[in-house]
């Protein structure tokens, strides 16, 4: 009972969330996308609920996850009545393929899905404390700040243990601390439960969203290809912040992607695609935000691509089509930026990438910094998921050149505002490495692998949009073309 | 737009191009099966060298403030400080003998010998762990 009711609480206040910008349960996909989005954004909410009554010094906070619900459910039950259910093109269906080849690829996700959770469940077991320094020097070191601190939390967010990097957010530490709070002790079992539901909400994300957008096929392929990397898994289990950090980049660009690029796009602006969406995505960018300062640069990254891409769709003169496809990201990521802007300035120390300003301009100046970070990411693509013989990127590659391109797609704005997110996010890696006061090669030995991994399920979904895996079709056999935006 | 029925078949490419993805997907599942650990392999091996092994001392030091800390001196001894500070939480503990209050941990108990003159022996509690007073830094507290 005792983890009963924070679980329920937690899945049902992000499945009400969920449910105000996605109101369609119809298909499997439907409902593999609402369930794995539910797990990530309740844990989200959790989060942000558990610092605020902290910071606001409440002490039963069951009353404030029931009244948090409760919110919730009164503007879903607003939003179900005022629209109409979501009519999105049945991709899921409209995609055909050769029984055998669809029986192939179902069994190969069924044994990726198999040999992953078998290792998951015994990387837990082996070390429920987590695998790796940063699991109890940095995220659950916090959580037991959060918890065991009372009133005096934020003993632990300061400078005199630098190597815990307490300038990190919160969301990870804060929702360990908030299920600690409920069960009344700090149950190792919290952060390792944690991380196995987020990395598994990220593969059935991945796969509910490619099954919603280019079918079937291309949905196990993608669920296979990142089930089966290996260090994917790992990294799952270890109780580091990357893999969750993955699964909110995912969730917003699938959101946005989900937005802009699916077939009610083609209807009437009555009939335009919920707004719900976007603030859904604004509100994943801002997960990330809160979960891992790379994800802050993740958040800058997509607002950025996004003005960027629909500045070139609409022009600088029209304001309002622009307006109505940005404002609503907008406005969903401001409480994050002013709750983060809150934690960095009041709660923690200052960070130690910009420790030493001094020597800044003198790092961007150097071209062997450049040509050392350049060799890194290009080992580093090839190498970061420890796949066997073959490495992903290269499999990736391979299969685009045997498959081509979906031949009736122009890159959509979603796909461009995300490849572009993306490519930002890597360009902003670049420059950190660049300033980085610690030793270069250290730095890149040690998380180059996670920052390439934040950015893999990504990779992965939005490769599978731009390939052509099967002609798509609609109820009458006709090629269907692919929205245009 | 629409396109004979023959189309509505997988070209011979892909159909390869799908199995030979999924065929090299599972390698490296293979990997991933074979390189789980066993349960076994290394049981509570955090909690043992954290929560389990500074319980007395723990019981011994307030609940909260900053206490001092020396360990050994190499730098794999450093995750013998960050489990000390996991398992005190949330005591911050400082990596410096200049306070009142200062823990010892050497798990390796040959490395005891170069300790400050300033300190004096509080309590042994076994396997390499002290607690240690700082006179010094003491008086200091006192006359701030």
């Amino acid at each position: 009972m005792a983890f009963t009711l924070p679980v329920f609480l937690c899945l049902a206040s992000g499945f009400l969330l969920v449910s105000i910008g996605w109101q369609s349960y119809r298909s499997f996909a439907d409902r593999v996308f609402v369930g794995s989005l539910s797990a990530g954004f309740g844990l989200g909410i959790f989060s942000v609920v558990y610092f605020l009554s902290l910071l606001l010094r409440f002490t039963h906070p069951i009353l404030v996850d029931l009244a948090v619900c409760a919110v919730l459910a009164g503007a879903f039950l607003l939003f179900r009545i005022r629209s109409a259910p979501a009519t999105a093109g049945d991709a899921e269906q409209n995609h055909r393929q050769p029984p055998w080849l669809h029986r192939f690829a179902t069994a190969a996700f069924a044994i990726a899905l198999a040999g992953a959770l078998y290792s998951a469940a015994m990387r837990v077991l082996a070390y429920p404390h987590g695998d790796g320094w940063d699991a109890f020097s940095i995220w659950n070191l916090h959580a037991r700040f959060l918890f065991r601190g009372g009133s005096n939390w934020r003993d632990g967010f300061t400078s005199l243990i630098p190597w815990s990097h307490p300038d990190y957010p919160l969301l990870l530490p804060a929702d360990i601390a908030h299920f600690w709070t409920y069960l009344g002790h700090d149950a190792p079992a919290v952060p390792a439960i944690i991380g196995f539901v987020l990395t598994f909400s990220t593969v059935g994300l991945l796969f509910a969203a490619l099954s919603l957008l280019r079918g079937n096929l291309a949905a196990l392929l993608g669920a296979t290809a990142l089930l089966a990397t290996p260090a994917f898994v790992e990294l799952g289990t270890a109780q580091y912040a990357d893999v969750p950090l993955s699964f909110f980049v995912l969730a917003s660009i699938v959101l946005v992607c989900l937005y802009d690029d699916r077939p009610y796009n083609d209807q009437p602006a009555s009939d335009s695609p919920p707004a719900g969406l976007l603030v859904l995505a604004g509100f994943a960018a801002a997960c990330a935000a809160w979960t891992k300062n790379e994800g802050l640069l993740f958040l800058c990254a997509i607002l950025a691509a996004r003005l960027i891409t629909l500045t070139r769709r609409h022009g600088s003169t029209n304001w309002i089509a622009s307006g109505r496809r940005f404002l609503p990201l907008l406005i969903a990521v401001v409480p994050a930026f002013l709750l983060i802007a809150f934690f960095k300035h009041s709660i923690a120390p200052p960070g130690d990438l910009f420790s030493d300003p001094s020597t800044t301009l003198h790092k961007l100046a150097d071209p062997a910094r450049y040509w050392a970070i350049t060799r890194w990411y290009f080992k580093g693509f090839f190498r970061f998921g420890r796949w066997l013989l073959v490495p992903g990127t290269i499999l990736m590659i391979g299969f685009y050149f045997a498959c081509g391109k979906e031949e009736h797609v122009e890159p959509q704005l979603g796909i461009r505002t995300s490849v572009l997110a993306l490519a930002l996010t890597l360009a902003g890696y670049f420059a950190v490495y660049l300033i980085t006061p610690y030793d270069i090669y250290w730095h890149l030995r040690f998380s180059l692998t996670r920052l390439l991994l934040q950015l893999w399920p990504s990779a992965i979904f939005l490769f599978f949009l731009l390939v052509k895996v099967s002609p798509v079709r609609d109820s009458r056999g006709a090629t269907l073309p692919l929205p245009l935006s | 737009m629409s396109e004979s029925p023959s189309s509505d078949r997988v070209p011979a490419r892909t159909a390869s191009a799908v199995l030979v993805f999924g065929l090299c997907c599972l390698l490296s599942t293979a990997r991933l099966v074979i390189d789980a650990p066993s349960p076994r392999d290394s049981p509570g091996d955090i909690a043992r060298r954290s929560d389990q092994r500074f319980s007395a001392l723990k019981a011994a030091l307030p609940e909260r403030g900053v206490v001092g800390y020396i360990g050994e001196p190499e730098i794999p001894a450093l995750a013998d400080y960050y489990l000390a500070q996991y398992a005190l939480a949330p005591l911050v503990i400082d990596h410096s003998p200049n306070h009142p209050l200062v823990i010892g941990n050497f798990p390796d108990s040959s490395s005891k010998n170069a300790l400050p003159n300033d300190l004096k022996l509080v309590k042994d509690f076994g396997d390499g762990i002290l607690l240690f007073a700082n006179q010094v830094s003491a008086i200091n507290k006192d006359e701030q």
